[in-house]
């Protein structure tokens, strides 16, 4: 039998909806402008809400333990559930209103992740639109080299903290120089496949504050010059703070810091320049980390 | 479970119903006061399961009735259905002395008078039983759409509450108007 639960206190439905599952509380949501204003009240805990747009679109809902999965486009939504698959119509809800539904119910500012795989390129920008906002871009190691690329230009300056790309996209020497000199906060290039080959340029032009490469192909001489010329360069501003390579191969400490002046600790070894900055530099087998103080 | 017996709010009732014995018998004498709803039916209930409520709990903290006066002045609960205020005696009495548990097999079952039993429950200030029961309102929708959750729940569409709101606009402007005019023809 029916109950009128609007006509209960909002203390009482509060209740309800503390009890009720993730999916359930979405659902309830969907009903009108009013339960969408009580789901949002009840303050409901997720640990985030992510967003992967491949053949199709999808927003997972993550909680501590259990994540809900939403395909959606214009027309509707996909939930996959216990009871199975199940579709839930909005018509007036583009894929935009979707995801700024989600948001608000949950009291989320913005997308944690937003995972781009292969895509169209021309679809680039109604992702941009559909989601304005996220904390971090994730490019799928199965993008094609053209989506991968263009996905990092047009997305990456959006992402609000990190950026990670699941393959090599450096075919190019140019390349190389233009995806390390964007302003970006935290980036990780990873591929283990396709080493990233690396060059004593592209270290000096980067811009990136916070740069993990693994594995990049580099060596020790042009580590070496490296070094040498940014003790070289007083009061000259370079905005990477951290640095860090993973090798494909084993390097020569001694060979990176030869003719170098340094202070030697028991992994690290400090450079000190005459302007008052200062590198720690630690260097194990297969990887090299630089941070700039 | 307690039986009832018919009786009025102004008048004693001739002979009140009886509250459940607990298992273990009470070392100390317990004393029982009398509760009534929109039926007249009066229920006596002892104070270790009116502690439930906060409300009643509150009420008699205050009232430092003896028995006799207890029960020649039961407490009128008339915005309570004679049946909802049995099942709240039933489960306070369940549950005298005890601690609840997380989850109450005991809680009533019957659907359709839910939704009065939390209107009572929150009247009434046990705050266990509406927990239970407002849980039991969630699991009304359990795997449910939107759809069917806007059914079983009543809700109004968007339409319908614009509709609602509008005319509650357009009477708060008529009650306004006759106020004022009420008003005008007084100042005359």
């Amino acid at each position: 039998m029916p109950i009128p639960i609007l006509s209960l206190l909002t203390s009482d439905i509060q209740y309800a909806l503390n009890c009720m599952e993730i999916g359930d509380l979405i659902a309830f949501s969907l009903c009108s402008k009013r339960t969408k204003h009580l789901a949002k009240s009840s303050n409901r805990k997720i640990h985030s809400i992510c967003a992967e747009f491949d053949t199709g679109s999808s927003i997972a809902i993550q909680q501590q333990d259990d994540e809900l999965f939403f395909d959606f486009d214009d027309s509707g939504t996909e939930l996959k559930r216990r009871n199975g698959v199940e579709v839930w119509r909005k018509p007036e809800f583009t894929q935009s209103d979707w995801v700024a539904h989600f948001l608000s119910i949950f009291n989320k500012s913005m997308i944690h992740v937003l995972y781009i795989e292969n895509i169209e390129i021309s679809h680039l920008d109604s992702i941009k639109q559909i989601i304005p906002k996220f904390n971090r871009l994730e490019i799928g190691d199965l993008s094609s080299d053209s989506v991968a690329k263009m996905a990092f230009f047009k997305l990456a300056p959006i992402a609000v903290e990190h950026v990670v790309v699941h393959k090599n996209v450096f075919d190019y020497g140019n390349d190389v120089s233009k995806f390390l000199t964007q302003n970006l906060k935290s980036v990780f290039f990873f591929d283990f496949d396709n080493p990233f080959k690396l060059e004593l340029n592209d270290l000096l032009k980067a811009k990136i504050e916070n740069l993990t490469i693994q594995t990049a192909n580099i060596t020790e001489q042009e580590l070496n010059r490296f070094l040498k010329i940014w003790m070289k360069s007083n009061h000259s501003f370079y905005r990477p703070k951290y640095i860090k390579l993973f090798l494909t191969k084993e390097i020569n400490r001694e060979d990176v810091l030869r003719g170098i002046k340094y202070y030697s600790g028991s992994h690290n070894c400090q450079l000190n320049r005459a302007d008052g900055k200062t590198l720690l530099i630690s260097i194990r087998a297969r990887s090299v980390i630089l941070e700039f103080q | 479970m307690s039986s009832t017996e018919q009786g009025t709010s102004s008048a004693a009732p001739a002979e009140p119903t009886t509250a459940p014995e607990s298992a273990a018998a009470p070392e100390v004498p317990e004393s029982f006061y009398y509760v009534h709803g929109k039926d007249k039916v009066v229920h006596k209930v002892s104070a270790g399961a009116l502690q439930h409520s906060a409300l009643i709990h509150g009420m008699i903290s205050n009232l430092g009735y003896t028995e006799e006066q207890a029960k020649a002045n039961p407490f009128p609960f008339e915005n309570i259905d004679g049946d909802i205020l049995q099942m709240v005696v039933d489960w306070c009495n369940q549950h005298k002395g005890k601690p609840t548990p997380p989850e109450d097999t005991n809680l009533p079952k019957q659907k359709e008078k839910l939704f009065d039993l939390v209107l009572a429950v929150n009247y009434l200030e046990i705050k266990e039983l509406l927990t239970y029961c407002c849980k039991q309102v969630a699991m009304m929708v359990k795997g449910k759409s939107p759809e069917e959750i806007r059914e079983i729940w009543m809700i109004p569409t968007d339409a319908e509450d614009e509709a609602a709101e509008k005319e509650a606009k357009k009477r708060a402007g008529k009650e306004a108007a006759g106020e004022t005019a009420a008003a005008a023809g007084d100042a005359k």
